[in-house]
């Protein structure tokens, strides 16, 4: 059962760094550069990223499951507010849409689904029993990592970019730093 | 500011890399206690309904 934890954390840490690369895609390709609430989204995203690569990395721990459930929590806001701001009619909303819903509501969803899913990863008692995790990390551990440090990076610096040094602007329309 | 987190984060991502755990957990509660303050200086749009 602990392996069984091992590769559903490895799949959480892929999943979740897809949907990043899947943000970046948007954002480079088709141009919408993300506001202020969507880069607190992608900061929660990370942090639970990083709690499921913890898991990865040394062996399974509470506190690891308690850094994704409260990453969620705070990425979860921030897509609730957001969802809020647009709620009522004649609000408009920001950035397009996909399969009729905007990002942030999809976003609500996966923070659902990943604190759901780190909740039921938690029943799964074997994982937390010592001497079930080689410390010694593989060459897959090693990559799962490595990739989620290499997207945690590229979000950094196209926020660097975009922002600036200071706020970032309710309806960014240009990189800050980038403007000539 | 709003690049702060993300840096921080990155930090918090690394250093697993190199090994070191507890220090990861630590500097991820710093990011995250930062993305709560950047979510807060940005909630200043009051919302227009009622719950």
């Amino acid at each position: 059962m602990a392996a069984i934890a091992k590769a559903l954390n490895i799949l959480a840490v892929l999943a979740i760094s897809g949907v990043l690369l899947f943000a970046f895609y948007w954002q480079l390709v088709r141009g919408e550069l993300p506001c202020p609430l969507c880069l607190v989204q992608r900061l929660g995203l990370i942090g639970a990223g990083l709690g499921f690569a913890l898991n990865v990395r040394f062996g399974s721990s509470e506190s690891h499951y308690g850094v994704v459930i409260i990453s969620a929590l705070v990425g979860g806001a921030a897509a609730t507010r957001q969802i809020l701001l647009h709620i009522l009619p004649d609000t408009g909303s920001y950035g397009s849409a996909l399969y009729g819903w905007h990002f942030y509501t999809w976003a609500l969803v996966a923070f659902v689904a990943i604190a759901a899913f780190a909740g039921l990863l938690l029943f799964i008692e074997a994982q937390f029993v010592e001497g079930t995790h080689d410390l010694r990390p593989s060459v897959v551990t090693q990559a799962v990592g490595w990739l989620f440090v290499a997207v945690a990076l590229a979000n950094a610096v196209s926020t660097l970019l975009e922002c600036g040094f200071g706020a970032c602007p309710d309806n960014p329309t240009e990189y800050e730093l980038l403007r000539k | 500011m709003m690049a702060l987190p993300f840096v921080v984060l990155v930090i918090a991502a690394l250093v697993p890399m190199l090994g070191f755990r507890k220090t990861s957990v630590i500097v991820w509660a710093v990011a995250m206690a930062v993305t709560l303050w950047v979510l807060w200086s940005h909630a200043t749009t009051p919302l227009k309904i009622v719950l």
